[in-house]
C-alpha cells in the first residue's frame, strides 16, 4: 500500500512539473515596424533636410523592426564600458541579421526578443598589453538600441533568421 | 573511503583554487567565480548521492528539490496566485525531496557507476546544457560551470582512491579501484550499463553548448599566455605594487 502510494505521488509530481511548463507564445510586432502594413518595406528618414546626400534609407521589417544603421558606433561605445580594456580593443563588425531569442526554460521559454543581431569580433589586450585572439560576440538590437550582448556566435536560445 | 567532512574540505580547497585561477585569467567575472566555486564544492559531494544514508544524498536532494521548486515558482509567478504557488511549490518540493529520493535510494547502489570517470563527464555536460537552456548563460560560462562540476567530481574520486591505501599496514584496502573506474564489466548487466553510459556522452554533446569558446579560454595558446601573466607579478614586485 505504502509502495503504491509512493508511485502515485511520484507520477503526480512528474505530471505536475510537466504541466507547469507553459507553451511558448511568440511575441509579434515589436519595434517601429508595427506601423508598417507590408512585411518588409523601406522608408526614407531625413537626417538633415538641407542636403539630399545625408538622407539615410532605413529598412523596416514588420516583425523585426528597423534595421540598425549606426550599429558600428553603438557597438564600439557599448563595449568600451562593458568589457575590460574595451576602449583599447580592435573591433570587426558583421552585417545586421534578423534573429529572435527565447527566454530560458527556467523563465518560461517564450520569445522575449525579436530584432537585429550583429556578429562582432573584438580583440582585447591583456593586462600586460598583449593582443589576444578576437572573441566573438552577438549584439542584439531593437532598432538602433542595443538590448544585450552574448559571448559567442552560437546560443541554443537564439535563432538567426538570416544566415 | 574519505568521510563527508574530508570530501567537503578538499573539494572546497580545490574548487577555490580553480575558480580563483579562472577569475585571474578573466574567463569568469567575480560573481560567476563564486557560483563556479559553489558548483565545484557540490561536484565534490555528488558521487556519494548513491550512498543511501550519506549526508551528500540529503544535501544533493535538498538542493535539487529547491532548484526545481524555485523554477516552478519563477515560471508560474505571473499566472498563479500566492496560495496556488504555495501549494504547487510544497507538492513539488515534497515529491522530489521525499518520494523521488526514496525511489532513487532503492534503485542506486553505492560505489556503482556513480563512482566512475564517464559519469563525471556526463554530470559536467548535463550542467552545461541546463545552464544554457534554462538560465540563458553563454556557452563559455555554461561550460565553465560544467567543468567545475566535473573537476569537483574528479577530486572526490581521487580522494576515495587515496583513502583506499592503508599506509600503516602498507596494503591496499578492498575498496581500491572501486572509486575511479572506467566502467563495470563483471556481469552482462554491468556491461550494458557501461555501454549505455558511454553512448550517452556523444548524444548529450549533440545538444550541448558550443565548445569553441571554452577550448579557447582554457586550452589555447592564448589561455596559456594569460595564465603565465596571472601566475607571477608582472612588474617584478611582490606584494608592494
Amino acid at each position: 500500500m505504502k509502495k503504491q502510494f509512493k508511485i502515485i505521488l511520484s507520477t503526480l509530481t512528474i505530471g505536475l512539473i510537466s504541466g507547469c511548463v507553459p507553451a511558448p507564445t511568440p511575441q509579434i510586432g515589436i519595434g517601429i515596424g508595427d506601423a508598417v502594413t507590408q512585411s518588409s518595406s523601406t522608408i526614407q528618414t531625413p537626417q538633415s533636410v538641407k542636403t539630399p546626400q545625408s538622407i539615410k534609407r532605413v529598412e523596416i521589417d514588420k516583425e523585426y523592426g528597423a534595421k540598425p544603421l549606426n550599429y558600428r558606433t553603438s557597438i564600439h561605445k557599448y563595449f568600451s564600458v562593458k568589457i575590460a580594456r574595451g576602449n583599447l580593443s580592435t573591433y570587426k563588425y558583421g552585417v545586421p541579421k534578423r534573429a529572435y531569442k527565447r527566454k530560458g526554460f527556467a523563465y518560461g521559454g517564450a520569445v522575449e526578443w525579436k530584432g537585429w543581431l550583429v556578429e562582432t569580433s573584438i580583440a582585447t589586450p591583456t593586462k600586460t598589453g598583449r593582443m589576444l585572439t578576437p572573441k566573438p560576440y552577438m549584439v542584439l538590437f531593437s532598432g538602433e538600441q542595443i538590448v544585450e550582448h552574448i559571448l559567442g556566435y552560437n546560443h541554443k536560445l537564439i535563432i538567426k533568421v538570416d544566415k | 573511503m574519505a568521510n563527508f567532512n574530508t570530501h567537503f574540505m578538499v573539494a572546497s580547497g580545490a574548487s577555490a583554487v580553480v575558480s580563483g585561477t579562472l577569475l585571474s585569467m578573466e574567463v569568469v567575472s567575480p560573481q560567476e567565480a563564486v557560483i563556479a566555486f559553489l558548483l565545484g564544492v557540490f561536484g565534490g559531494l555528488l558521487p556519494d548521492v548513491d550512498s543511501a544514508r550519506s549526508t551528500s544524498i540529503k544535501i544533493g536532494f535538498n538542493v535539487f528539490s529547491l532548484l526545481i521548486t524555485a523554477m516552478i515558482v519563477f515560471i508560474k509567478s505571473s499566472t498563479y496566485s500566492l496560495i496556488e504557488m504555495f501549494i504547487v511549490a510544497g507538492l513539488v518540493f515534497g515529491g522530489i525531496r521525499f518520494a523521488f529520493l526514496d525511489v532513487f535510494r532503492k534503485i542506486s547502489k553505492h560505489r556503482g557507476m556513480f563512482h566512475s570517470i564517464p559519469v563525471a563527464f556526463i554530470f559536467g555536460i548535463i550542467v552545461s546544457i541546463l545552464m544554457q537552456y534554462f538560465f540563458e548563460l553563454n556557452s563559455q560560462v555554461s561550460w565553465v560551470y560544467g567543468f567545475m562540476i566535473t573537476t569537483g567530481y574528479f577530486v572526490h574520486l581521487i580522494l576515495d582512491e587515496i583513502y583506499s591505501v592503508d599506509l600503516q599496514n602498507k596494503r591496499m584496502k578492498k575498496s581500491a579501484g572501486t572509486a575511479m573506474k572506467f566502467g563495470k564489466f563483471k556481469t552482462t548487466k554491468d556491461k550494458i550499463q557501461t555501454v549505455l553510459i558511454y553512448a550517452s556522452i556523444p548524444l548529450l554533446m549533440t545538444i550541448a553548448p558550443d565548445t569553441t569558446l571554452i577550448e579557447n579560454a582554457l586550452f589555447s595558446n592564448d589561455a596559456w599566455l594569460i595564465f603565465k601573466d596571472a601566475l607571477l607579478p608582472t612588474d617584478g614586485k611582490w606584494f608592494f605594487h
